[in-house]
């Protein structure tokens, strides 16, 4: 399903639409509002009554205030509805919360099959925490500016948002870990760094948060997409690379701490059109089915073949040191097959 | 993942003073367990000061004995020479412990300073002392299958899961740091710490104390390390033990034995370790000596298989160390600390 209505950013002011009670968003206005895009058999209610909820709710002291806020603001919506289509979010499972004057604060749009961690919405949620107001007598107002530029009351609000989006059903049994959605308040972002990278004997200049890991640098920033995401928790090998020639998991590596190293990938093997002997034995033996994980296997069999502890090994050894890449279509006895033959030479 | 900034640190004593005054900083060296807990939520640093480019990965021989610099990779200690032939027990350890690709990255020092594997640890829905202080152990009413047998306290039941840990433990081997409060050496055996009331401390380390090396001491005898796992490499022990025996001639002079996967840290079984010195070594010896390092255990309500699996191991450990039976692969490589063999092969190198 593709929507051609610009998607709207954070800091851009909500063009009107009509609400579900009948009434129109320019019409809310005056008080922050929630947006929630959801499948129609989900109930908000259970947002506010899930223990995630009282954990923010703790975490920030808005309790009271997010209770007593809570159901005037909220409007469930239908993520197939007109609105849904107006906003440019038709379709998506999505979040947005419109603070007083109706600009968008934050927006998070969950695409199908991604997680989102509570830990993600709490430092989501810290970097829209407006800090500590001085004059106490001022927070019961609840419409003023505090540090960080948005009110106590949109960031009851926020904190609401958030509890909504752990509740969504669908999002939580999401069972696959290949995604790490960031939910995109205005400004939650750690200071971007310059980081230079060095990848198959090509230096490149990028500017990352330092929350990067390498293969996601490798494949979000660079579009080298050969290494792969697997499990991203440092449990299949698929994105296995070399670090100064040495197999290395890509997934559990900060992109910073891979400056000054020489970092190989899939795509480094071959010498034009030239395979590297690795590659050229996978093929012969069809030492893969669907292929995912095979980048990560050639990368390890490769290093364990330039590693005098591994290159000699027996096909007993080859399987210890190959242990640490998984394939889900057991092309195992190929790979073992292959590795032998590049290892013979 | 909880944004944090990150700074590369110019010395020891440099990282040492930033750690010190940010109660949300933590190093970070190989990453490959600090990472994937920043990932899960688990671990929520607000800044990171990488510890990897320090001058500490020199691996030396030392008073009789070998320095193993904080920094050295698992790999490089693993195939260190003089550890591979007069500390197998080391070699085994980490050799059978997570896979290559890990094992290049992580370091010495973070080894051992790795976190629990309870499942409930990392499941941020679920009350965990350890993470959260305070919030219940969700492991004592629940699935406690993997948990500890020696040493639990009501706020938990968790082991530590390092293969390393064990092997260090019964080597005696020291810690070297530097802190807030200046340079100190830590007995291995007292680096990790029971949970008692306070399970979220894994260790005596000070916030923002830096290990510099581990040393492991002269030691003439032999050593052994040996782990089940609930498959044949890439996993996590089940239960595991280090043995190490110094003998004098045909009697046992000193045992030393450490029980991995059953307590909240390497396990010293001292009563068997008692019964063991000054005697001759046979299975018969052995099992008595099993016998006595488990009797105080206290199963939970899932994890009283440990409790069989964990003497059988020490008995076989034992008789494969003392020479009374062989071992399973070469001494100092995996295949010498897998139960079972790889693939359910035994080893046949080269
Ligand atoms: C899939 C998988 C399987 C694994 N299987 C096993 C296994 O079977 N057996 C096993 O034993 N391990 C296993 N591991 C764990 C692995 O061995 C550890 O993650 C690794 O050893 C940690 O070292 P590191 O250098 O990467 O530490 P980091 O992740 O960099 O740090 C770990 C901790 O140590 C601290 N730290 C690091 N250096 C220092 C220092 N010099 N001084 C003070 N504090 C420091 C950090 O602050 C952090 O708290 C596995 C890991 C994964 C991901
Ligand atoms: S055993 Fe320890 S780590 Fe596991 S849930 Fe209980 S407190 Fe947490
Ligand atoms: S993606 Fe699975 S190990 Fe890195
Ligand atoms: S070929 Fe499909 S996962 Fe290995």
């Amino acid at each position: 399903m593709h929507n051609l209505v610009p998607a709207l950013q954070p800091g851009d002011t909500v063009p009107n639409g009509p609400l579900p009670d009948g009434s129109t968003l320019f019409e809310r206005r005056g008080r922050p509002i929630i947006l929630a895009f959801a499948p129609t058999d989900w109930d908000p209610a259970q947002a506010y009554q899930s223990a995630i909820f009282a954990r923010l709710s703790q975490e920030f002291g808005s309790g009271e205030a997010l209770a007593e806020a809570a159901p005037e603001a909220w409007h469930s919506l239908d993520y197939y509805g007109e609105l849904a289509t107006h906003l440019g979010v038709a379709g998506q499972r999505a979040l947005l919360l419109l603070d007083e004057a109706g600009v968008l604060r934050w927006k998070t749009v969950v695409e199908p099959d991604q997680e989102i961690r509570p830990g993600q919405v709490l430092a989501a949620l810290q970097a829209l925490r407006p800090e500590p107001v001085v004059a106490p007598n001022l927070a019961t107002t609840g419409h003023e500016v505090l540090t960080g530029g948005m009110s106590r009351r949109t960031f009851v609000m926020a904190t609401l948002a958030a509890a909504a989006l752990l509740a969504l059903p669908s999002v939580v049994a999401a069972a696959p870990e290949t995604t790490s959605p960031s939910p995109t308040p205005t400004d939650n972002r750690s200071a971007m760094l310059p980081v230079e990278l060095n990848i198959n004997g090509k230096s490149h200049h990028l500017q990352l948060d330092p929350r990067t890991a390498l293969l996601d640098a490798l494949r979000e920033n660079l579009h080298l997409t050969g290494t792969k995401k697997g499990c991203d928790h440092g449990q299949c090998g698929a994105c296995t690379v070399h670090l100064d020639g040495h197999s290395a998991l890509s997934c559990l590596t900060l992109a910073v701490m891979a400056q000054g190293k020489a970092i190989t990938t899939i795509e480094g093997l071959a010498k034009g059109d030239t395979l590297h002997p690795v590659q050229a034995a996978f093929i012969k033996h069809d030492a893969f089915q669907c292929g995912y994980c095979t980048p990560g296997q050639i990368m390890s069999a490769t290093a364990l073949l330039a590693d005098q502890h591994t290159r000699h090994g027996s096909a007993v050894e080859i399987r210890e040191a190959m242990s640490g890449n998984l394939c889900r279509c057991a092309a195992y006895p190929n790979i073992i097959a292959a590795i032998q033959e590049a290892q013979r030479g | 993942m909880h944004p944090f900034q990150y700074q590369r640190s110019e010395s020891g004593s440099q990282a040492v003073a930033i750690v010190a005054k940010d109660s949300d900083a933590a190093f970070i060296a190989g990453g490959t367990s600090q990472v994937d807990l920043l990932k899960e939520g688990v671990h929520q640093h607000s800044l990171l000061v990488d510890v990897a480019g320090l001058p500490l990965r020199q691996i030396n021989d030392f008073e009789g004995g070998v320095r193993i610099g904080a920094n050295a990779t698992n790999t490089e200690a693993a195939y260190y020479p003089a550890i591979q032939a007069r500390y197998p027990a080391v070699s085994e350890a980490l050799l059978a412990g997570a896979s290559v690709q890990i094992r290049n990255m992580a370091t010495m020092a973070g080894n051992p300073l790795q976190r629990t594997r309870c499942p409930y640890f990392r499941d941020l829905d679920q009350p965990c002392n350890k993470r959260t202080p305070g919030s219940g152990c969700a492991a004592i009413g629940g699935y406690n299958h993997v948990h500890a047998l020696f040493g639990a306290s009501a706020a938990c039941v968790a082991t530590h899961p390092s293969d390393l840990a064990v092997a260090l433990s019964a080597l005696d081997a020291r810690v070297q740091t530097t802190g807030p409060r200046g340079n100190r050496t830590i007995a291995f055996p007292d680096l990790h710490r029971l949970p008692g009331t306070t399970p979220h401390l894994d260790t005596i380390l000070e916030h923002g104390e830096l290990i510099t090396s581990i040393d492991l001491p002269a030691f003439a005898g032999r050593s052994h390390y040996l782990k089940v796992r609930e498959r044949a490499s890439y996993a996590y022990a089940l239960a595991s033990c280090a043995v190490a025996l110094e003998m004098d001639g045909a009697k046992i002079k000193r045992a030393r034995i450490a029980l991995g996967g059953v307590a909240h840290k390497p396990w010293r079984a001292t009563p068997a370790e008692t019964l063991l010195a000054g005697q001759q070594p046979t299975e018969k010896l052995f099992q008595a000596a099993a016998a006595a390092a488990f009797a105080d255990a206290k199963p939970l309500e899932h994890n009283a298989y440990k409790i069989p699996m964990g003497r059988n191991l020490l008995v076989r450990a034992l008789l494969e160390t003392s020479g009374l039976q062989p071992l399973q692969g070469p001494a100092g490589t995996a295949f010498a600390a897998s139960v079972g063999g790889m693939a359910g092969q035994v080893a046949t190198p080269n």
